[in-house]
């Protein structure tokens, strides 16, 4: 491709075209630039078009072009062909920097782009002359070329923020140092210079402060990886100017904008970076600055305005004053008496006010409002940081600062006292203040669980809480009342027990105030009060204390939820579980009425699912709803049934897929408290539930496996008998499941309810296959969970079906097959089985193999006699799995495993753990010993013999126990 | 000077003795290149001698100005003394060039040996007739050869080796110590001067001033200059010269002035900073204890050295860092890792880090000497140097350690500090906690609690910061953390060699193909 007119002419016309917005031609144009790209002289046909085209529209197309090309095709990758001739590639950088330079913003940015595309492979080894070239530039004193310079610099060197350290790295950022750090000073103070000079011209100072911001963010980015020595010598030039940055102002600058952040507060919040920086990594050497930063960057808060424009500039400012002050060698810049006052008065207090947005979230977004304030996403908030200034100062200062904010809270409250309903902002501050000062460590389960032992936390909530909460006029002031509700919330584990009692009724009431945060927050506190535990692990607050509100509580809470914005509440509806959870038969003779609201509910929210949470509380309020009324009469089953199958038809009919899991659990409830046989209308959905779009969802699986091993467990015969088609379906459900790492457990618990309660004969013709799959899932990838559950399955059929059974099958797919599982399998693995039940099965199992196997004492698998016997002595023996059973009240959402699971498990539809042993053995050390004994009676003098030659003392002594404890003897 | 990092350099060689090929610690990069000013703890390559300015005779003016023409009258006058056959002129000249030598800022070495002066002073060097001559000539090119390397240079190649090594064994104090002064500069330049004194004989005469009665300031002087002899690397000091020198240098070590203990310390960090053999024969020498002692000295200058060495010395073989610990340097360590230096928690936890990347009985004897709760301390309050080398200390520890050990570990707060410490600027360091989290998961798997722990490292807050380093720009960083969300985290994917076929209505049950045969 020559470069001339006629071909700058073509390119041109093609790059119109490209910008055509009818597909049809802008299509073809775009594959034929793509199918010329290859040939010599086409980047610089690009470039000359973007510097000499007459039309703008062009020039920044061909700009865009030539940048998208240099991302393709730059890069020089092992055993492909170089895309670009070395002529083109030697010419472009030749002329780039130049190009880029002098050319309008638009290219200049993507042309910047593509020198460091270009930079990131051959700068500097292939590039040598680069910084040089742009370090010349300085010089000029034309600040847009300036800038543009800088600008390349700052995506080149940036990645030094976020590489591993390696020799290549630091040689290049050596050579970056030798050649640019020099003029980037000279150009730092020239430029600050500059700013004294310009001072009056406002357009003049907008470039300079750019600059200046660019090479503040430069300095970052060559300060990161080390501190350099270049750097350690001018450190005084740097942070001299960077300190009188921070304290510089400038009317010119500032802009009417109350919400974007302009150049100076971008400027400081970067030096705020790079002190930040320096603190964190180069204490040592920085330590002489340090005190400076810290008055500049609090004189700077001082006198920085409550705009949010400023608020990321101000926290930022604040977390570094924070992070400061925990540091022992810097706590003599804190500790003087003023200082510290000024810090709380002028630092602290005043980013604690409530200011007019956050009045404005309270009242008309008041869900982001609770999110924020109660949640703790308000990391970048003012409140939050100065909060963590609060607890970083009281680290070392915790006496005299409580006492200056004892001082702030008293005038605080004294100015409230005057006038309530003009100055009611000041009490807002001070509780926000007592609650920050008194906290020390917090959780989302237990509220404050550490306090300041300086703040007498009962005494401010019998003087200044109460009452705000015993206000007859529960409207008035919601502000306050929120903050007096959450203050309980908040110290909940440190206030005593009489107070909470006196509080439960306030709070009850609160629940119909108006403001959305105040009835939230009101159901929220009430829900944490009865989460609390009491001195016996049960619940702080009892069933009985509760009796005298419960029909007030229910009314308040149900009511609350028809409030305007309140309708799909989590909190509301979380206290509802909670209050059912707590008050159990209580709530009996309400039920008949509330179980009609659930339900209305329920069909409400299932139109347009939006509130996870919400309908999670809700499905378990339903549950709870079930299982305590059943608790008391079994036969009330039918009537929740005849309440919510028309609901559930509904959401399974139109596919409701958030409600589908739960709908599943919810009828696994209902089904598995019928006592006798399958009722009809169970059996017409079976069918549906072995679709496989059900099991596509991973959020149904659990659910889906759990009902159907309640239909197997209640209508196992049902099912053989009168959809006997549809058991390969079912097996096939099986098949899906244990192919997968995460749901393969799943698997094994159907496949386990098929052979505990599916007539034998019914499953017959499949047990092969079932056992080749196994097999095969076992040979592709033996996971630990896998081999657990797989041991347990073959042990409940050998316990099923007998010993012998399981052999023959083991070694009909495969000669050996038996010894070979026992041998990889069972004798090294077993010990890794663990729940009580599981446990049991595999040493019942065991056992079989052990004393009901002829193969086991007459061929070669007689060998692995002893050790199958040794490894079951280890599974009793070994340690009892100590996990502590769930107090099921207790539960949180947040507490269900499986993080970020598509299931949402019910923590209420819980179901009973179930022994398919049960009664039989109790204790199968006892069934080893006899069953040994019949054994040894039936072949005389083989058993001993095996015994005392091939099994270790410590196994033999602890079998010696468990015959003794049986009163057998072995013969 | 060279400006090489010592302490990255002895990082090169981070213990790597997993027993298990697949479970080998990490090791770290040996970094030639440094961006930072070399080490100002180091002990002195090279020094002039500017002490012993009489108060009554105070520099004149002359001898203290920048100005080059003052400069150039001054060695002009030199000059002709020195070339003179006057002996009183000549002493005069040697003076005048010592003392312009001897001046604080900016002595004009350069022009001293561009103006032709050093053969004339290494002339004088054996005119034992003038012991005055003979001094003033001794000092003034110690403190040539205090210069850089080319200083050092012209010095040697006018001869002054030998003339050098004759004055040590001078009746005069004053002279012989001149000579040894002189010979550390020299030694100190780097391997190849110092191999070249070795060649020479340096040692033995050395050796044989090193008497009972060889008062404080000489002794200094010369175990400056053994220690230089026992500098540098590429190649390492000889075994047979470092066999010569051992025992005097063993012998120095129960001395008791400090700044003689400090160089004899010094020169044993440089003899284990090298491979397993060079830290055998330190060990051989029966000095561990007596370096452990050390380590409980106030004074900066012999605890640095000397906990340099132990560092040097956990860093080698697991039997080398058994004898340590033997030597009781557990004990000792806990209150270096709370030294109020930097730089001293640094070393210390450095050397905890090699510790913790032993066997599990060496890292048994790290709980039980309770040095779990200093190095949270150090991950919680040190700077980032130090943060850093705890945080390696963790890794190691727990990609090491039982699962006991873990817990533990974890129990005294461990965890929860290193979550803390992943918002820490440094890429590196982001992806060694990385590393230990996921080891931490892995011992919570052999107990079956990795729910537990994924409660525990969200209640701590570390959840968040793992997902936000997600978004790092770092790849390596960010697919860690990755790895580490989707495995514990999150689910898995299907096994695809398993694929179950499906209809409308069912899942189509049986095997697609019978495996040709099962071998578990």
């Amino acid at each position: 491709m020559e470069l001339n007119d006629a071909n700058l002419q073509t390119l041109t016309e093609y790059l119109q075209k490209t910008l055509n917005p009818d597909p049809l031609v802008r299509r073809p144009a775009e594959k034929f630039l793509e199918s010329v790209e290859g040939n010599q002289n086409y980047a610089l046909l690009l470039l000359t078009t973007l510097e000499k085209s007459q039309d703008e529209v062009i020039r920044v197309c061909a700009a865009v072009t030539f940048k998208n090309y240099i991302k393709r095709n730059w890069r020089i990758v092992e055993d492909e062909p170089n895309k670009i001739s070395d002529p083109d590639r030697t010419a472009i950088k030749a002329n780039i920097v130049n190009l880029m330079l002098t050319s309008p913003e638009q290219i200049q940015k993507q042309l910047s782009d593509a020198i460091s595309i270009i930079g990131r492979e051959d700068f500097p080894q292939k590039w040598p002359d680069l910084l040089t070239e742009m370090v010349n530039r300085f010089q000029g004193g034309d600040f847009h070329i300036i800038n543009g310079v800088l600008r390349t610099a700052h995506s080149l060197f940036k990645r030094y923020r976020h590489e591993f350290k390696s020799n290549e790295l630091w040689m290049e950022i050596k050579l970056v140092l030798d050649t640019f750090a020099q003029p980037l000073t000279e150009l730092f103070k020239a430029t600050i210079d500059l700013c004294q000079t310009h001072a009056t011209d406002v357009n003049a100072l907008k470039v300079l402060f750019s600059s200046l911001t660019l090479i503040s963010k430069l300095f970052y980015s060559l300060n990161f990886q080390d501190l350099p020595e270049f750097f350690e010598d001018n450190m005084e030039t740097w942070m001299t100017h960077f300190h009188n940055l921070l304290t510089l102002d400038n009317k010119l600058l500032q802009t009417d904008d109350e919400e974007e952040a302009g150049l100076l507060e971008l400027l400081k919040s970067q030096i705020c970076d790079n002190a930040a920086l320096y603190a964190q990594k180069y204490d040592e050497e920085f330590q002489p600055y340090l005190p400076r930063f810290v008055t500049a960057i609090w004189n700077l808060l001082v006198t920085t305005g409550q705009e949010v424009k400023y608020d990321l500039l101000v926290s930022n400012a604040i977390q570094f004053l924070a992070s400061v002050c925990e540091r022992p060698h810097y706590k003599h810049l804190f500790e003087d008496q003023n200082t510290l006052t000024s810090i709380c008065e002028k630092v602290i207090v005043p980013n604690m006010e409530f200011r007019s947005a956050d009045e404005e979230a309270f009242e008309d977004n008041s869900e982001e409002y609770i999110i924020r304030d109660l949640e703790g996403s308000d990391i970048d908030t003012r409140r939050r940081a100065a909060c963590d200034l609060v607890r970083g100062l009281c680290k070392f200062f915790e006496g005299p600062v409580t006492a200056i904010f004892s001082g702030y809270v008293n005038s605080m409250l004294t100015e409230y006292a005057k006038n309530p309903s003009v100055n009611w902002k000041h009490k807002d501050a001070a509780i926000y203040l007592v609650t920050s000062l008194a906290s020390k460590a917090q959780t989302q389960k237990h509220g404050i669980t550490q306090a300041n032992e300086l703040v007498n936390l009962s005494e401010f909530f019998v003087n200044h809480i109460l009452p705000d909460l015993r206000s007859p006029n529960v409207n008035e002031f919601p502000v306050l009342k929120s903050d007096a509700i959450k203050y309980v919330m908040t110290f909940r584990s440190q206030l005593p027990k009489e107070q909470l009692l006196e509080t439960v009724p306030l709070l009850v009431a609160h629940l119909r105030a108006e403001s959305t945060v105040q009835h939230t927050y009101a159901a929220h506190a009430l829900e944490r009060l009865f989460t609390m535990r009491g001195p016996n692990n049960s619940t702080l607050i009892s069933a009985a204390e509760m009796a005298p509100f419960t029909e007030q509580l229910l009314n308040n809470l149900f009511n609350a939820l028809a409030i305007l914005g309140s309708s799909e509440n989590e909190y509301i509806m979380k206290a509802i579980m909670r209050s059912f959870s707590l008050l159990q038969e209580a709530i009996v003779p309400y039920i008949p009425t509330l179980i009609g609201q659930l339900t209305h509910k329920l069909l409400q929210v299932s139109k347009n699912p939006s509130k996870p949470h919400f309908n999670h509380y809700l499905f378990e309020s339903l549950c709870l709803s079930i299982r305590i009324t059943c608790k008391a009469n079994p036969v009330s089953v039918s009537s929740f049934e005849e309440a919510l199958f028309p609901v559930f038809t509904e959401i399974l009919q139109s596919d409701v897929q958030e409600f589908v899991p739960y709908v599943f659990q919810v009828m696994s409830l209902l089904l598995e408290i019928h006592t006798n046989n399958i009722p009809s209308s169970y059996m017409a959905l079976f069918p549906h539930l072995l679709q496989p779009v059900l099991w596509e969802r991973t959020g149904n699986i659990p659910p889906l496996v759990r009902l159907l091993q309640a239909y197997l467990e209640k209508g196992g015969a049902t099912i053989a008998s009168s959809a006997a088609d549809k058991i390969p379906g079912l097996l096939g459900v099986f098949q899906k499941l244990i192919a997968s790492k995460a749901n393969d457990h799943q698997g094994f618990y159907l496949l386990n309810s098929i052979v505990e309660h599916m007539p034998p004969e019914s499953i017959t013709q499949y047990r092969k296959q079932i056992f080749i799959l196994l097999f095969q899932r076992l040979q592709s990838s033996k996971t630990t969970k896998f081999l657990k559950s797989f041991m347990v399955f073959i042990n409940l059929y050998c316990v099923k079906y007998g010993a012998i059974a399981l052999q023959e099958i083991f070694d009909d797919i495969q000669p050996k097959m038996f010894g070979m599982v026992l041998e990889k399998i069972v004798i090294p693995e077993v010990q890794k089985v663990s729940g009580q039940v599981e446990k049991k099965i595999c040493a019942v199992g065991i056992t079989k193999i052990l004393t009901e196997c002829p193969a086991m004492m007459d061929t070669e698998y007689t060998k692995l006699w002893p050790l199958v016997l040794q490894a079951l002595i280890g599974l009793f023996e070994l340690p009892e799995d100590d996990s502590i059973p769930d107090d099921e009240h207790f539960i949180d959402i947040e507490d269900t495993p499986g993080y970020q699971t598509a299931f949402s498990q019910l923590a209420f539809a819980g179901k009973k753990e179930h022994d398919p042993i049960g009664d039989a053995v109790s204790n199968p050390k006892i069934l080893l010993a006899q069953s040994l004994h019949k054994l040894s009676t039936a072949c005389p003098g083989r058993v001993p013999s095996m015994l005392s030659t091939s099994l270790n003392t410590e196994a033999l002594q602890f079998l010696q126990g468990y015959l003794q404890a049986a009163s057998v003897q072995l013969v | 000077m060279p400006t090489e990092n010592l302490t990255d350099k002895r990082l090169s060689k981070f213990k790597n003795k997993g027993k298990d090929p697949l479970k080998m610690r990490e090791r770290r990069v040996a970094e030639c290149v440094e961006l930072r000013k070399a080490q100002r703890v180091e002990s002195i390559l090279k020094r002039r001698n500017i002490e012993f300015q009489p108060v009554e005779e105070p520099l004149s003016p002359e001898y203290n100005t920048d100005n080059q023409q003052v400069i150039s009258a001054t060695i002009q006058e030199i000059i002709e003394n020195v070339n003179s056959d006057c002996p009183e002129r000549q002493t005069q000249g040697c003076q005048t060039a010592r003392k312009l030598l001897s001046r604080e800022r900016n002595p004009p070495l350069k022009e001293v040996v561009e103006a032709g002066l050093l053969s004339r002073f290494v002339e004088f060097l054996s005119r034992n007739d003038n012991p005055t001559l003979q001094f003033e000539a001794a000092w003034s090119l110690t403190n040539v050869a205090s210069g850089t390397s080319w200083h050092t240079q012209q010095v040697v190649e006018h001869g002054a080796v030998p003339a050098f090594i004759s004055l040590l064994a001078s009746p005069m104090l004053n002279i012989s110590e001149q000579a040894v002064w002189a010979l550390g500069n020299i030694a100190g330049d780097g391997p190849s001067y110092r191999d070249a004194l070795i060649d020479c004989n340096v040692i033995p005469a050395l050796l044989a001033r090193l008497t009972p009665d060889a008062p404080v300031g000489y002794l200094r002087n010369l175990t400056w200059t053994l220690s230089n002899l026992c500098r540098n690397k590429n190649p390492f000091p000889r075994f047979s010269a470092v066999q010569q020198m051992l025992p005097s240098i063993i012998q120095l070590l129960h001395h008791s002035d400090k700044s003689v203990l400090s160089d004899a310390c010094w020169a044993i960090s440089y003899l284990t900073d090298g491979p397993n053999e060079r830290i055998d024969v330190i060990i051989k020498t029966g000095i561990l204890p007596r370096l452990v002692e050390l380590l409980t000295f106030e004074e900066l200058a012999v605890v640095t050295p000397a906990l340099r060495s132990i560092g040097n010395i956990v860093s080698g073989s697991d039997v080398q860092t058994q004898a340590a610990i033997d030597a009781g340097v557990l004990t000792a360590l806990p209150k270096l890792m709370r030294h109020p230096k930097p730089n001293v928690q640094k070393e210390a936890a450095w050397a905890v880090s090699n510790i913790a990347a032993g066997p599990r009985p060496q890292i048994q004897q790290l709980i039980t000497c309770g040095l779990l709760s200093p190095l949270v301390d150090l991950l919680k309050n040190a700077d980032f140097k130090t943060q850093r080398e705890a945080v390696w200390a963790v890794t190691n520890y727990t990609s090491g350690g039982t699962v006991e050990q873990v817990v533990q570990l974890v129990k005294c707060g461990g965890l929860e500090a290193i979550l803390n410490l992943l918002t820490v600027k440094d890429a590196k360091t982001v992806l060694v906690i990385l590393d230990a989290i996921n080891n931490i998961f892995l011992a919570a798997e052999k107990l079956g609690e990795v729910e537990k722990l994924c409660l525990l490292v969200e209640e701590l807050g570390g959840l968040d910061r793992i997902e936000l380093l997600q978004n790092h720009e770092n790849n390596t960083v960010y697919r860690a953390a990755q790895a580490l969300i989707e495995k514990y985290f999150s689910e898995d994917a299907a096994d695809e060699c398993l694929k179950t076929e499906a209809t409308e209505t069912d899942f189509v049950f049986g095997p697609t193909e019978v495996q040709r045969r099962f071998d578990f």
